[in-house]
Order: C-alpha cells, then sequence, then structure tokens
C-alpha cells in the first residue's frame, strides 16, 4: 500500500481545457462586442465562442468526472479544494448579487426629477408582489426543502429515495422558471422602461439565470445519483449543488422583499 | 519535519516531557502518536469485533481513495511518515526521521518552549546522523521503504 501511495494529493495530468476555456472565453467577450455593435461576423464568432466554451465546460467536468469517481483520486484532502474553491465562488456570487441590489437601491431611496422624485418611477406600473412574485418565492423555497430531503437521503444510504427527492426539485425549479418566463412576458414595462425596468430585468434576470444553472446542476446530481456516483462517504458535487441552489434561495428571498415588495409599494 | 506533540493533546506532550527527561536511558525514543483518525472512529462504530471492509463501508471506491479507506477501517495511518514527532533527539537517542528513499529533507524547529528556534532545513542521509548547528538536536534517518536516490530516477516511482 505504501508503495503506491506516498502521499494523499491529486497531481493533475496536463490538460488542454484551460487554455481552450480562455479562447472560447475570448472569442465569447470579442464576439459579443462585436454583436452589439452590428459588426460583420459578430453573431458567427460569438456563437462559434459560446459552443466552445459550452463544449470545454462538458469535457473538463468529464474529466473531473473520470478523476474521482473512476480512478479514486479525490482522497479526503484533496475533497476540501473543491469544498473551499466552491464557497469562495459563492462569496463572489454573493458580492456579484450585492451590486444588483445596490444599484436597485441607490436609484429608488432618493429618485431623480427625471423619474418624477418617487418611486417606482411616475408612469411606471408595477406588478402586484402578492401574485406571482409571492408564489415564486415559496416555490423555489420549496424547492430547496427537496434539496435537503435529497441529501438526507444520500446520507441515509437511500440511493432511489435520493433520485426521487433530486426529480421534486428539478421540477419546482422548472415551474419557477415558467412562471418567471409568464411574468416576463406580461410584464407592464420592459428592460428599457426607466431605470426601474433596468434595475428589475437586471436583477431578476441575472437571478433566473443562476436558477437555470442551479436546475443544470441539480440534474447532473439526479443522474450522477441514479447511476450511483454519490455514496453517503463521498458526495462533493451533490454538496455544491446543494449549498449553490440554497445561495439562489436566498437572493430570491432578497429581490422579493427589496425589489418586487418595498420597491413595488 | 520533526514536530513535537501539537498542544492539542496535553497530556501525551506532558508524557513527551517525561520522556526528554529520561532520553539518556533509553535506547531509542518512543515513537508517540497520537493520531487516530476520526473516520477510523467513525467507522468502526457500527460493528463491535468485526472488521469492516472497504466494500461495506463505500463499493465503488477505487484508486487512493480507496487505499486511504482500507487502511482506515484497519486503523492504520499510512501518512504518518509525513508527520514525526516525539521527544528531543540527542546522540544517545537520536530524533528517528523514517523516510522512504536514502535521503530525505528535515526541518528541526528546536526544543520546546523558550528553545524554539526557526526552522532549519537539511537533507538527512542514511548512516549520516545530522547535528542541528542552532541547538545541537540530533537526527537519524531510518529507512522504510525501497531505498534509492528519491528523485525518482531508476526507482519504480511514477509520480501519482
Amino acid at each position: 500500500m505504501i508503495e503506491s501511495q506516498r502521499h494523499s494529493y491529486h497531481l493533475v495530468d496536463p490538460s488542454p481545457w484551460p487554455i481552450s476555456g480562455s479562447l472560447g472565453a475570448l472569442a465569447t467577450t470579442v464576439g459579443g462586442v462585436m454583436y452589439m455593435h452590428s459588426f460583420q461576423g459578430g453573431a458567427t464568432l460569438l456563437s462559434l465562442g459560446l459552443i466552445f466554451l459550452l463544449y470545454t465546460m462538458f469535457v473538463w467536468w468529464r474529466d473531473v468526472l473520470r478523476e474521482s469517481t473512476f480512478e479514486g483520486h479525490h482522497t479526503k484532502v484533496v475533497q476540501l479544494g473543491p469544498r473551499y474553491g466552491f464557497i469562495l465562488f459563492i462569496v463572489s456570487e454573493v458580492m456579484f448579487f450585492f451590486a444588483l441590489f445596490r444599484a436597485s437601491s441607490h436609484s429608488s431611496l432618493a429618485p431623480t426629477v427625471e423619474i418624477g422624485g418617487i418611486w417606482p418611477p411616475k408612469g411606471i406600473a408595477v406588478l402586484d408582489p402578492w401574485e406571482i412574485p409571492f408564489l415564486n418565492t415559496l416555490i423555489p423555497l420549496s424547492s430547496g426543502a427537496a434539496v435537503t430531503w435529497a441529501h438526507h437521503a444520500i446520507l441515509a444510504g437511500k440511493e432511489k429515495r435520493a433520485v426521487y427527492a433530486l426529480v421534486a426539485t428539478v421540477s419546482l425549479a422548472l415551474v419557477f422558471t415558467g412562471f418567471q418566463g409568464m411574468e416576463y412576458y406580461q410584464a407592464p414595462f420592459t428592460i428599457s422602461d426607466s431605470i426601474y425596468g433596468s434595475t428589475f430585468f437586471l436583477a431578476t434576470g441575472f437571478h433566473g439565470f443562476h436558477v437555470i444553472i442551479g436546475t443544470i446542476f441539480s440534474i447532473i446530481c439526479g443522474i450522477r445519483q441514479y447511476l450511483g456516483h454519490l455514496t453517503k462517504e463521498h458526495h462533493v458535487g451533490f454538496e455544491a449543488a446543494a449549498w449553490y441552489w440554497h445561495f439562489v434561495d436566498v437572493v430570491r428571498l432578497f429581490l422579493f422583499v427589496s425589489i418586487y415588495w418595498w420597491g413595488g409599494i | 519535519m520533526w514536530r513535537r506533540l501539537s498542544s492539542q493533546f496535553p497530556t501525551l506532550r506532558s508524557a513527551a516531557k517525561s520522556n526528554r527527561l529520561s532520553a539518556a536511558t533509553l535506547s531509542s525514543p518512543a515513537n508517540l502518536r497520537p493520531t487516530v483518525p476520526f473516520i477510523a472512529r467513525y467507522f468502526s462504530t457500527a460493528t463491535g469485533g468485526v472488521v469492516k471492509k472497504v466494500e461495506d463501508v463505500m463499493p465503488i471506491a477505487t484508486g487512493h481513495e480507496r487505499e486511504e479507506l482500507e487502511a482506515e477501517l484497519q486503523g492504520k495511518d499510512i501518512l504518518g511518515i509525513n508527520f514525526p514527532e516525539g521527544p528531543f533527539g540527542t546522540k544517545e537517542a537520536p530524533a528517528i526521521v523514517k523516510s522512504y528513499y536514502d535521503k530525505r529533507i528535515v526541518g528541526c524547529p528546536g526544543g520546546e518552549g523558550e528553545d524554539e528556534h526557526d526552522v532549519v532545513w537539511f537533507w538527512l542521509e542514511k548512516g549520516k546522523p545530522h547535528e542541528c548547528p542552532v541547538c545541537t538536536q540530533y537526527f537519524e534517518l531510518e529507512v522504510v521503504g525501497p531505498g534509492g536516490p528519491p528523485d525518482g530516477h531508476g526507482g519504480d516511482d511514477d509520480h501519482h
């Protein structure tokens, strides 16, 4: 045993994905700017960049799964790395959303004369927070409860039940996204209707985008749970998905209280 | 690195102190190993005398993860060699540092409390005891692995 393992760390093999991901990001950002300024070929470069980026994400995470689940490189001490990394990632996400909330409060706490000195701005008809917005706060909260159910099922070794719980988590997430799409479609204002529309759609839109990421993350966890990758001793990927899901939940609570409710009355 | 027992184990530390005082009478320093991985305790609670296998705990475990789990279930500390600790090494009772190869980089932090000094690093080689130029702590290498040079050339080390 000592012959094969002299330390508990994972020395990774050389990988092409960091550079391919960087090139994909470069093409995406340059293509995005070109597209938004109506340059010729902008849409093509943007699409190629996004495809390249999505491909890199797929193969890189595929490699991580191979190294952890199928090659056993993720010992106890190695598992700490992705855990700390993911916590730091969520901390950076908190800061990102803080900026969006700050933009909203900056504009609403001292409304300028251009918008009539009032919030919501003069002429803006807002959504009733106690209709779809309130329901669409309870749905992700229930989804958060379902992911905790899944966690308990994994810790108890009930593999089938964990899959059911993740199906419930994902279903509630899809219902949320559906309602949110409906709300956007029926909203009496657009992103270009004053600072209200801009901050509203920026904050709720980025939250919705994060819900979609969290939904995909949970679907991947459900598939891995079904395939038996997640055990009660080792399920770092699931833990990360659960933390992310709770983070998205908390952001929705703040959105409801500060933008829909306080900002809409 | 030659480290004395950490402060988390006060009882063992006092044992180490008394050991240090009587080190001259011992032929070799007692190798105190207080580290019992908490996982080992966690896994051993379920069954009484029956030895659990990796297959019972995590059937899909493989590679290093499996080796680590197996060692924990058997109560072995496969990485204990990385944290040498014990009483202050003297010429009569040198501080023994285990090594897989014929030489190993070792750091001396000095004695306890007031006698502690900045870590002094040196190569400790087989058959060549080393005396710390700062605190005169005496070290000796004990080869427990395949021996040979540690650079991986000519050995069976595949760098993983």
